[in-house]
């Protein structure tokens, strides 16, 4: 007979409460699991970044272009290896919920800055070769089914066809790329920038702005000292540019989401005082059901502290049992949240370091939980105890 | 049929004290975050949806979802500014229709970190059209053609060099800032200049939309019909209460799931909270049960007591949810919505919809975490009840 | 292992209780029960009430004692005194040698598990726990090995006639045999005084003469010292002589041989 034995049978002593409390802690930590995820998730679009890439980009606005005439000047600029224009086109496929990343780049000039872009099918030589030909993250094959070969008609917002309001613009998939880094988006959609020009155009007779323009910096060079440079370029216009590192450049887009991490945060909180208040009542009711029991331990000759172990202990097994379930509900529904939230939350992903502080949370939540019963437990007196009717 | 008298259930829960109060603070902490995430949604929407007004039109570029992405030629939009027949002529017998430009700007805010602020251009008629909606309540309004801002209360204290005397650098432009406004509507959030001095400032030649006061009973949808088909600038015409209440829809839908989910989820968790707090005042009055039940009451009657019992037990947890966020109102944040992709500011708003669901809420989950013990207690026998102590 | 079970079923009166270690070994002879000037007094309801006064008594080791009086006149708060389930206010408390007036709440706890077995009226077995886990319960406080502790629980329950009901939930046994498993429960861990509280008050009289015969047994088989609190004078038969306690104080010691002689 040891003590352990006597947790669980108390904890199967009342079935369905212990249940209920169990399933209540599952959906608390689920909640709490993905909650953290989406912050997270939000904060780790930097991860990714590269310290030898620098993003120009207008200083005024992130909805205003740059001049193409730009580029020439930027590359006097020493240390800078290799450039590319880079627009956002920002379109959908069909339906405006299908949105993703699409971007008119210098093919050759961006697969060399972004060596994280490993083509798995097609080839490099058939993009770069392919008027219309698009570079697709795998990502998008998964959601839509795309094939090399296919063709794929995007609806502009920005950038309307010069054939008429509602027209597509029409891309052929020449080369999929695998992203050999974790955080680095596998669904952006990449054309060539001479067929974006052209066609726009074609209907403006304007060229097209340049959205940012990407720099991949020499081996050793400080980019401190080339993004001061690139600044200075512009410093009196007609455009005062801002170059950045590729981490500065990702966390203006998490800072733009204000104060949507705190909510997250103060939603967990409440969450988890709910959630702890429910254990508390759970642990109270089953240390009065055991007033009778503790009595009788106490006059068999435990001590207080067996007492206090036996109620903290169910405590603890009630909420790390529940809490386990709960962050292992998570990590299984993490396909489906990503699905549903990619738009937004691009890469959701419940990380390790969520789940070993959902694992931390689950037991101090026991402990505390535990604490009120086995407090009265301790200070009970065996006499009283005895006599109670419980 | 004799019911179980309510002075038995209210006695009961004051005598379980410890489980009764933990149970209600479990609900109210429950319904304080959904009532606080619909506050937030309602204070955004009653900030877009109920200012707009219905006798200005928006005029924008077909396709543009928002003002931001819309763009006419200098030219086209004058064009619809001046020979609309549908838009009201002022005392100067000009119509009262006024360019804007709009752009969200990047600024830095006082706490760290960048956002985008909304900045927008307008023409004199412009305040002609607002009328008493807009109110300088600091120094002045800028003057025409002058490198002057005015800045929408709610931002002043939240972005940089937005206090009146501060000089806010637009590209390359400076601009002295010289008034804060109050405005009943999004554009607190925002900062507003000449309109032309704003384009020249930019880099820019022509308006994002147009903004006019229609005669009274003028037919919007045929205005925009007719502005549709023309030929040199094609156009959209929609009032200003329609299109600002379709700036929230993303980030409204956003909320509202965000509450229904929580509210679901929690809720799973405060139900399971109210049950086993029944359950556990059930077993402790099994005896009690079955002295009502020997005393002659039926099942049905004791069941209702029991769910009158959880019923009050979430309407308490509900009340004092609802008191919790109540502190919330008028609460200023900001965010970004989606839409616009700018940062707007907004305060949590606690409307009779957000306590009338919440009270409905907790009273649903009084019920629902009552069912169950309450059926229990109904079915017990009353021998076996009498001989349990 | 199982040849020397097998050999006890078949033998249940078979000697080798010492042995198995239930036996009191561990207090010799004269280290008794002795108490000088206790006084004990509770307040209920403002009122303060003496339920001990001043009271002396003492008792020889190896007997069986009953306490008798009318309710109300201190048996059972003398009782919890001697089993340290309570202080008294003054006076000394002096069990197997030990003034355990003197001990605090931990060492309290310790001496308990160590020298007294309880028996109740209301048998106060814990409902989730089997026959044979309720009487291993007081061995989790020992140095015992899993399988010593069981076999010694077992054994204790054989000794008390309850070796086919080991498996059983306290629910699941009639009044007599629960107060059996709670008397196996008592003098598992070998005390050297067995308290027991009004223990037939709720058994039929035939579960009772089988509780007193199985006290009577336990006293004279095994040495065991036994405080009996009951009002029946049928079960103070039982006794070897008779505490009669009355308002707090000592009334009397009669010897039931002498009595009868």
């Amino acid at each position: 007979m040891d003590l352990a034995r006597l947790v669980w049978r108390n904890l199967g002593r009342r079935k369905l409460r212990t249940t209920l409390t169990m399933a209540s802690l599952v959906v608390a930590f689920f909640l709490l699991c993905t909650l953290r995820s989406l912050v997270t998730t939000l904060q780790s679009g930097a991860d990714a970044a590269s310290a030898s890439r620098l993003i120009v980009q207008s200083a005024v606005s992130l909805f205003v272009d740059l001049p193409q005439s730009y580029q020439s000047k930027i590359a006097t600029v020493e240390g800078i290896e290799h450039m590319s224009k880079w627009q956002w086109f920002g379109g959908y496929y069909q339906e405006p919920r299908n949105r993703f990343a699409q971007f008119a780049v210098d093919p050759e000039e961006t697969l060399t800055i972004y060596p994280e872009m490993q083509v798995i099918d097609g080839s490099v030589e058939d993009f770069y070769a392919n008027r219309r030909g698009v570079l697709i993250g795998e990502g998008l094959v998964e959601q839509f089914g795309w094939k090399v070969g296919d063709t794929v008609p995007i609806l502009p917002e920005l950038f309307p066809h010069p054939d008429g309001v509602g027209v597509a613009w029409e891309f052929q998939v020449a080369a999929v790329y695998r992203p050999t880094q974790r955080n680095f988006d596998a669904k952006m959609f990449m054309f060539h920038w001479d067929y974006f020009e052209d066609t726009v155009k074609a209907g403006s007779g304007e060229a097209p702005g340049v959205g940012t323009y990407i720099l991949k910096l020499a081996q050793g060079v400080e980019p401190t000292s080339v993004m001061a440079s690139v600044d200075a370029l512009f410093e009196n216009g007609p455009q005062r540019v801002q170059a950045t590192s590729e981490s500065e450049f990702q966390k203006q887009f998490v800072t733009m989401f204000g104060n949507v991490p705190f909510f997250v945060s103060t939603i967990g909180g409440g969450v988890l005082i709910a959630i702890l208040l429910a254990v508390i009542n759970t642990m109270l009711m089953a240390g009065r059901e055991q007033t009778h029991d503790i009595g009788i331990m106490k006059a068999l000759g435990f001590s207080d502290g067996d007492v206090v172990r036996v109620l903290a202990q169910q405590s603890l097994l009630i909420c790390v049992l529940g809490g386990a379930l709960g962050i292992g509900l998570a990590k299984l529904a993490e396909p489906g949240i990503a699905d549903a939230v990619g738009a937004m939350f691009g890469g959701y992903e419940v990380k390790r370091g969520t789940m070993l502080f959902g694992a931390a949370l689950t037991v101090a939540l026991g402990v505390f939980a535990g604490f009120a019963p086995a407090w009265r437990a301790a200070r009970l007196q065996t006499v009283d105890a005895l006599a109670s009717k419980d | 049929m004799k019911l179980v008298p309510i002075t038995y259930n209210l006695r009961s829960l004051l005598v379980r004290r410890g489980p009764t109060i933990l149970t209600v603070l479990g609900i109210a902490a429950t319904v304080a975050t959904v009532a606080g995430v619909l506050a937030l949604q309602q204070g955004f929407r009653s900030l877009y949806a109920e200012t707009g007004r219905s006798d200005l039109a928006v005029i924008l570029r077909p396709g543009a979802t928002s003002e931001g992405v819309s763009a006419f030629t200098r030219e086209g939009a004058v064009r619809i500014q001046k020979s609309t027949a549908e838009f009201e002529d002022g005392p100067d017998g000009q119509p009262l229709a006024s360019l804007e430009c709009f752009l969200a700007v990047r600024r830095y805010r006082v706490d760290g970190g960048e956002t985008n602020v909304p900045l927008r251009g307008v023409q004199q008629a412009t305040f002609a059209l607002r009328g008493d909606e807009l109110r300088v309540i600091e120094g002045r309004n800028f003057v025409q053609g002058a490198d002057e801002v005015i800045v929408g209360r709610s931002i002043t204290d939240r972005i940089r060099d937005c206090h009146v005397g501060d000089v806010l650098s637009i590209n390359v432009t400076p601009f002295k800032v010289v008034g804060i406004f109050e405005c009943d509507g999004p554009f607190e959030s925002e900062i507003w200049g000449d309109f032309d001095r704003m384009l020249a400032a930019l880099e820019r030649f022509g308006p994002n939309r147009v903004l006019a006061k229609l005669r009274p009973g003028a037919d919007v949808a045929a205005l925009d019909a007719r502005l549709r088909e023309g030929r040199e600038t094609p156009a959209t015409a929609a009032t200003e209460r329609a299109y600002l209440s379709g700036q929230t829809e993303v980030l409204s839908a956003i909320l509202i799931f965000l509450g229904g989910f929580l509210g679901l989820v929690m809720g799973i968790a405060a139900v399971f909270t109210a049950t086993n707090t029944m359950l556990s005042a059930i077993a402790a009055r099994t005896y009690e049960i079955g002295i009502l039940s020997a005393t002659g009451f039926r099942p049905f009657p004791i069941f209702v007591s029991f769910l009158f019992e959880s019923l009050l037990l979430g309407l308490l947890g509900g009340v004092l949810g609802a008191l919790l966020v109540l502190p919330l109102n008028g609460l200023e944040t900001g965010t970004t919505n989606f839409q616009t992709f700018t940062e707007v500011a907004f305060g949590f708003r606690i409307t009779p919809t957000v306590i009338a669901t919440a009270i409905l809420f907790s009273l649903a989950l009084g019920a629902i975490g009552g069912t169950l013990p309450a059926w229990r207690a109904a079915r017990m026998k009353p021998t076996e009840a009498l001989r349990r102590q | 292992m199982t040849a020397r079970l097998n050999a006890r079923s078949t033998d249940p009166h078979a000697p080798p209780a010492a042995a198995r270690g239930l036996a009191n070994q561990t207090n010799p002879m004269g280290q008794g029960i002795d108490l000088q000037r206790v006084t004990k007094t509770y307040s209920r309801g403002g009122e303060t009430l003496r339920v001990l006064d001043e009271l002396d008594l003492a008792m020889e080791a190896g007997h069986f004692y009953a306490l008798m009086g009318p309710s109300g006149s201190g048996k059972t708060t003398l009782l919890n005194l001697i089993g340290a389930l309570d202080s008294p206010d003054s006076g000394h408390v002096v069990v197997g040698g030990e003034d355990i007036s003197r001990l605090g709440r931990g060492e309290l706890a310790d001496w308990r598990a160590a020298n007294v077995g309880f028996v109740f009226q209301g048998f106060n077995l814990i409902p989730v726990l089997s026959a044979l886990e309720n009487v291993s319960l007081p061995l989790a406080l020992t140095p015992l090995s899993r399988s010593q502790r069981r076999e010694r629980a077992e054994y204790a329950l054989e000794l008390v006639g309850l070796a086919d009901r080991m498996s059983h939930r306290p629910r699941q046994l009639s009044g007599g045999q629960e107060q059996r498993c709670a008397i196996a429960r008592a003098i598992v861990t070998d005390p050297a005084f067995l308290l027991a509280d009004e223990p037939t008050g709720d058994l039929d009289r035939e579960s009772a003469d089988q509780v007193l015969e199985l006290l009577r047994r336990l006293n004279s088989d095994l040495g065991k010292t036994i405080l009996m609190v009951t009002h029946d004078p049928h079960a103070a038969e039982s006794a070897q002589r008779v505490v009669q306690l009355d308002k707090g104080r000592l009334l009397g010691v009669t010897d039931r041989a002498e009595a009868a002689h």
